[in-house]
C-alpha cells in the first residue's frame, strides 16, 4: 500500500497577525509557516497504516514559501518514507486558491503510483475544505471527506466519517481513492530534534516542476480586515438573583413572553 | 590451636570458597564492564582515594541522614573494619601456637579495640536488625515496580546478613571470652569480653578447648561459607560503596553528560547504561532513604529511586551468567526497572542523588531511558508534547511568540538595554516563567527596579532569548537541548558583557554548568547572589524593615546542585526579615514538583509536592507571613499550592525580589532623610564583584 499524505503550511496563529498595508493580505513580516494541523493527523493516520499493515509513506506539498523543507524533514523523522516538493515561481501575489492548488497537486501526483492520497480535510488559512474533493476529481478517483479513522482490511481500508449533528458512518473503500482526514485515531506523534536535524542532514527531497497556473485560478484579494465587532453585546454584572431579573425585563420589553 | 584435620578442611574450603567468590566477582566485573564509558580513569582513583576514603571512614555521606541508625551503623562499620585485621590475627592463632589474650603494650591496645568494638558492633547490628523486623521502615507501596524476587528476597537477605555479621561478631567475641577463662584472669585489655567469662570460671578444660574451636569455626569458618553468597547480597555494598565515590568522575551533578550511544539514543536495557549506572545496582544497600526525599514517591507517585536499584540489582542476581556473557535478550528497562508511570515522575530534582549514602545517581537512569522513549517517538504526555513544540517553535514553554517575550520590559523605566545593541556589565538571562507568566512578570520588573535603583549596567537579549533547556535536556530532548543552546549562543554572541545574572535556577544552573562545552565563558549569578552583593556594598540600601517572620524555600537547582543557599539568606537577614527554616532547607530542600518537565505534565488527583510544602512551612506557627521564593516556577508553583493547601490569606508567597524592592523603596515622606538600617555584618567576602572564573572542577556533590 502507497500512502501520498499532501500537506502544506499555514501561518502559525500564536503569533500576533497583521494586515499588510494594501488591507489584501496578511503582513508576511508576522507570519511564520508552521504545518496545517489537519494534515498533521493526515500523516498520523498515514503512519498509524504503515506501522499496522507496512504500507509505504510520501510525503508532498506546494513549497509556496520557501519554506517547506522543515515540514518535510519533520515528517520524515516521524517515519515518512519519501519526501517530494513541488516548486515554482510563487511570488507573494499569487494567492494560491484551492483550485489552484488541487490542479498543482493533480499533476504532480498522476505520474507516482498510489494507493491512497490523504489530505488535510482544511486548512486554517482558508477553511474551504476544497482540495480533496477537487484533487479526487482531477485524478478521476473516488474521494471521502471529514475522516476521522482509516483501519485497514485485505487491501481495502474500513473508514470512519463524521457526518452533520454527529452522525457516524462506517464504509470501505477500496484504491485509488482521496481521503480527507478529519482527525487521527491518536494525536499526532512528536518529532524528536535530534531526528529531524539528522534527516535534513542526510535525506533528500525530490523536486517536482510546478506547471503554469492558470490565470483563471488565482483569486484576487479585494479587501482583508478583522471581524468588525458590532458593539451589541451588554454585559449583565451583579447577583444571580439580580441578573435572572434583568435578564427577565430584557425578554419582556423584546415582547417574549 | 587448630589440629591438623581442622587445618587440613580450613584450608580445602578457602580454595573452595575462594574460587567460588572468585568466579562471582568476575561475572560481576563483566556485567559491570558491558556499560558504557569504559572504567574510570586510574588517575580519577588517585585523586579521589585519600579525600573519599576520609569521608567514609568518618562516615560523612551516611550522616546526612537518620542520625541514629547511621551512629548503628557506624557501630557495626568500625567493628567490621577492625576484624579485617582481627580476621587476620585469629587465623595466625589457629595455625601458630600464639595468642594475645592476656597481654599488654600494642597487643593489649588491640585487644582493648577489638573488644569494644566487637560489643558495639553486635549492639549495633542487634538494634539495627530489631528496627527492621520489628519497626519494619522498609516498605515499598505496592503501586510501584519491584521484582517479586526483590519483594520477597530483602528481607531474607537482610536477615542472612544480619545473622551472619550478628554470628561472626558474637562467636569471636565469645571466643575471646573461653580463651580468657582459660588463662583464668581477668583481661583489662578485654573487658566485656572478660565478664562473658565469669560465667565460664569452672568450667571443664575439654569444654573450653572445645569451646574456643567451635567459635573459632563460627567467626573464620562462616566467612568462607558465607563469601560465595557474599556476592549476591547486599553486602557487597560494603566493597562497591567506596568504590563507587572514589571512582566517581568529578563532574557537578548539574552537567549532564550527553546521551548513551549504543545503536540508538539512550537506555533501552541495562547494558545501555553507564558502567557506573550498572555498578550502582551492587553498590544499592536497599535502606531507601532516597525513596524518602524522593516527591514523586511521596505525592503518591509510583517511582521510588530505591527500587530502581533493586529491581538492576536483583534482575542481574536472577541473569548474572547470561547478562555477564553478553546475552541481548533481556527485557527492557520499562518492564524490569521501572515502568513509563515512574519515568514520568521524576522531578530531576536530585534529592535521590544527594542523599544516597552509597554515592548511587538513579536519577541519571532516568534521564537516559527518557532519551530512548523521546527518540524513539514514544508516546508523550500530550502537554509534554505540546510544550516541546512549543519549545521547538517559539523557544518557550507558553506557546507564544518570541517577539512577546519581554513585553513585560516595556513597562520598566528607564528602558532596559539591549545587550545586542549596547555592550553591557551584566546580561540579565530572563527565562521563560519570569518573561511570560502574567503572574510573574511583576516580580521581574521588580528585579528590574532594583538594577536600574543600584546603579547596576545590565542589559536583556529581548526576543533573541530562547529557553535555556535546562529541563528540555532532563526531560530526554537532547536535540531540542543543542537546537536552543545554539540560539542562545547565536544571540548572545551579538552581545557583549562580563557576566550573566539569571532570574531562573533552572536556567543558571544549564547556563553556569552545561553552556560551557558551547563556549560560555563568563560568569554565571543568580539574581540573589547579585542582589546579596548590592545590599552588602551599599548600593541598595534597606530603609523599610520587613518586619514579619518569613520562611525561605531554597529552589533544587540552585541549592542542592550549586549550593547556592547563603546569599538569598544574607538578603533576607539584610532586609530585617526573621528568618524561621522550615525543616528541609539547603541541599536538603524538598522540590516543589515543578523540575524535569513535570510542569508540563498532568499529574492531577495527588497529594502534590507543592501543597505538602505549603503544609510544611505551615507547621512553622501562626505568625509566618511570607513563603518566600527564588525561582519562578516556585511562584507558580505554590501561588497555586497555598489555595489548595487552605493558607491563602495567611501564608503569602512572595518572590525575594519583590520584599526587598519593599525594603528599599522610600516612603515619599522619608524621601527627605533616609534611615538606612545597620548594615548587615560582614559575613563573606562579595562574590560577584567582576567576572572570576568559576572552578569547573570543584565538585558539588559529595
Amino acid at each position: 500500500m502507497h500512502i501520498l499524505v499532501v500537506i502544506k503550511q499555514v501561518p502559525d496563529l500564536v503569533e500576533e497577525l497583521e494586515i499588510n498595508s494594501d488591507g489584501t493580505a496578511l503582513d508576511p513580516d508576522c507570519i511564520s509557516p508552521t504545518l496545517n494541523e489537519f494534515d498533521d493527523h493526515a500523516l498520523e493516520e498515514a503512519l498509524l497504516l504503515k506501522e499496522a499493515v507496512g504500507a509505504q509513506v510520501t510525503v508532498l506539498g506546494i513549497d509556496a514559501t520557501g519554506e517547506l523543507d522543515q515540514a518535510l524533514y519533520t515528517a520524515m523523522a516521524k517515519g515518512a518514507d519519501r519526501a517530494k516538493k513541488i516548486v515554482g515561481d510563487f511570488d507573494e501575489e499569487t494567492h494560491l486558491s484551492s483550485h489552484a492548488r488541487a490542479r498543482l497537486l493533480a499533476e504532480a501526483i498522476k505520474p507516482i503510483g498510489y494507493d491512497f492520497v490523504f489530505v488535510g480535510v482544511q486548512a486554517v488559512d482558508d477553511l474551504d475544505g476544497q482540495v480533496a474533493p477537487m484533487l479526487a476529481t482531477h485524478l478521476g478517483v473516488p474521494h471521502v471527506g471529514v475522516v476521522t479513522a482509516v483501519h485497514p482490511i485485505n487491501g481495502v481500508v474500513s473508514i470512519q466519517k463524521e457526518y452533520w449533528a454527529g452522525i457516524m458512518a462506517e464504509m470501505d473503500v477500496t484504491p485509488p481513492a482521496v481521503l480527507g482526514i478529519q482527525a487521527a485515531r491518536q494525536s499526532p506523534r512528536y518529532a524528536p530534534v535530534s531526528k529531524v536535524r539528522q534527516i535534513s542532514k542526510e535525506a533528500t527531497i525530490e523536486e517536482i516542476e510546478a506547471g503554469e497556473v492558470d490565470e483563471r485560478l488565482v483569486v484576487p484579494v479585494r479587501r482583508m480586515y478583522l471581524p468588525e465587532s458590532s458593539g451589541r453585546a451588554e454585559f449583565i454584572e451583579g447577583e444571580p438573583g439580580e441578573v435572572a431579573d434583568a435578564i427577565l425585563n430584557l425578554l419582556r420589553e423584546r415582547g417574549i413572553k | 590451636m587448630l589440629t591438623l584435620t581442622e587445618k587440613i578442611i580450613f584450608l580445602i574450603v578457602v580454595v573452595l570458597s575462594g574460587s567460588l567468590a572468585v568466579a562471582g566477582f568476575t561475572r560481576i566485573f563483566h556485567a559491570i564492564s558491558r556499560g558504557h564509558g569504559g572504567l574510570p580513569s586510574w588517575e580519577t582513583f588517585k585523586r579521589r582515594v585519600i579525600p573519599m576514603s576520609m569521608d567514609i571512614v568518618l562516615q560523612r555521606p551516611i550522616f546526612k541522614t537518620r542520625p541514629l541508625p547511621s551512629l548503628l551503623h557506624a557501630f557495626v562499620f568500625f567493628a567490621f573494619g577492625f576484624y579485617a585485621l582481627v580476621n587476620v590475627v585469629d587465623v595466625l592463632e589457629g595455625f601458630v601456637h600464639f595468642s594475645t589474650t592476656g597481654q599488654g603494650g600494642v597487643i593489649g591496645i588491640y585487644n582493648l579495640i577489638a573488644d569494644v568494638l566487637s560489643f558495639l558492633g553486635l549492639a549495633g547490628m542487634a538494634a539495627l536488625l530489631l528496627r527492621r523486623f520489628v519497626q519494619k521502615p522498609f516498605a515499598i507501596k505496592s503501586d510501584v515496580l519491584l521484582l517479586p524476587e526483590a519483594r520477597r528476597g530483602i528481607a531474607r537477605d537482610s536477615l542472612i546478613v544480619g545473622t551472619f555479621i550478628l554470628t561472626h561478631l558474637g562467636a569471636r567475641w565469645v571466643g575471646q571470652a573461653f580463651h580468657i577463662a582459660e588463662t583464668g584472669a581477668f583481661d583489662p585489655f578485654q573487658p566485656t569480653a572478660s565478664v562473658v567469662a565469669l560465667g565460664l570460671s569452672g568450667a571443664s578444660e575439654a569444654f573450653l578447648t572445645a569451646g574456643m574451636h567451635v567459635t573459632w569455626w563460627l567467626a573464620i569458618g562462616l566467612i568462607l561459607l558465607f563469601l560465595p553468597y557474599f556476592t549476591y547480597s547486599k553486602h557487597i555494598h560494603l566493597m562497591v560503596g567506596p568504590l563507587n565515590w572514589i571512582m566517581r568522575e568529578d563532574r557537578p551533578m548539574g552537567r549532564l553528560e550527553g546521551p548513551v550511544k549504543n545503536g540508538h539514543v539512550g537506555a533501552n536495557q541495562l547494558q545501555d547504561l553507564r558502567t557506573y549506572q550498572i555498578m550502582d545496582a551492587y553498590a544499592c544497600i536497599m535502606c531507601n532513604r532516597c525513596q524518602d526525599a524522593c516527591p514523586a514517591y511521596l505525592s503518591g507517585r509510583p517511582l521510588s529511586p530505591a527500587a530502581l536499584e533493586i529491581n538492576k540489582r536483583y534482575f542481574l542476581n536472577q541473569n548474572l551468567s547470561s547478562f555477564a556473557g553478553g546475552d541481548t535478550a533481556i527485557p527492557p528497562m520499562l518492564d524490569m526497572a521501572l515502568p513509563r508511570a515512574a519515568i514520568w515522575s521524576c522531578t530531576t530534582c536530585a534529592a535521590c542523588v544527594n542523599i544516597c549514602p552509597m554515592g548511587n545517581r538513579p536519577m541519571l537512569d532516568i534521564i537516559e531511558v527518557r532519551r530512548y522513549l523521546v527518540n524513539e517517538g514514544d508516546e508523550l504526555d500530550a502537554n509534554l508534547q505540546a510544550a516541546l513544540e512549543s519549545f521547538g517553535r517559539q523557544g518557550n514553554s507558553f506557546n507564544k511568540p518570541a517577539r512577546q517575550r519581554a513585553k513585560w520590559a516595556k513597562e520598566v523605566a528607564p528602558p532596559i538595554k539591549d545587550a545586542r545593541k549596547e555592550p553591557v556589565e551584566y546580561l540579565w538571562f530572563v527565562g521563560d516563567y519570569a518573561s511570560y507568566d502574567p503572574r510573574i512578570q511583576e516580580n521581574t520588573q521588580a528585579v528590574a527596579q532594583l538594577f536600574h535603583q543600584a546603579g547596576l549596567d545590565f542589559g536583556i537579549l529581548y526576543d533573541a532569548e530562547r529557553n535555556a533547556g535546562n529541563d528540555v535536556r532532563r526531560v530526554g530532548e537532547e536535540g531540542l537541548f543543542e537546537m536552543l543552546v545554539e540560539q542562545n549562543m547565536k544571540a548572545m554572541e551579538k552581545a557583549t558583557f562580563q557576566a550573566i545574572v539569571t532570574t531562573d535556577p533552572h536556567s543558571y544552573n544549564t547556563l553556569k554548568n552545561e553552556y560551557r562545552e558551547a563556549g560560555l565563558k563568563v560568569p554565571v549569578y543568580h539574581y540573589t547572589e547579585i542582589l546579596d552583593d548590592l545590599l552588602h556594598t551599599g548600593k541598595l540600601t534597606p530603609v523599610n524593615r520587613v518586619d514579619a517572620v518569613v520562611t525561605y524555600h531554597d529552589p533544587c537547582y540552585l541549592a542542592r546542585y550549586n549550593r547556592i543557599t547563603a546569599p538569598p539568606r544574607r538578603v533576607l537577614s539584610a532586609i530585617g526579615a526573621r528568618l524561621h527554616e522550615m525543616e528541609r532547607h539547603g541541599e536538603y530542600t524538598h522540590c516543589c514538583g515543578a523540575g524535569g518537565g513535570c510542569v508540563w505534565m498532568e499529574s492531577a488527583g495527588e497529594d502534590r509536592p507543592s501543597v505538602q510544602r505549603i503544609r510544611e512551612a505551615a507547621t512553622i506557627g501562626e505568625d509566618l507571613r511570607y513563603f518566600v521564593v527564588a525561582c519562578p516556577k516556585d511562584m507558580a508553583m505554590y501561588s497555586d499550592a497555598v489555595k489548595t493547601a487552605g493558607y491563602e490569606g495567611k501564608i503569602e508567597i512572595v518572590d525575594i525580589a519583590s520584599l526587598v524592592l519593599q525594603s528599599v523603596r522610600r516612603p515619599p515622606a522619608e524621601r527627605t532623610e533616609p534611615e538606612p538600617l545597620p548594615k548587615q555584618q560582614e559575613q563573606e567576602p562579595s562574590k560577584t564583584k567582576q567576572a572570576e572564573p568559576v572552578d569547573v572542577e570543584k565538585e558539588v556533590v559529595a
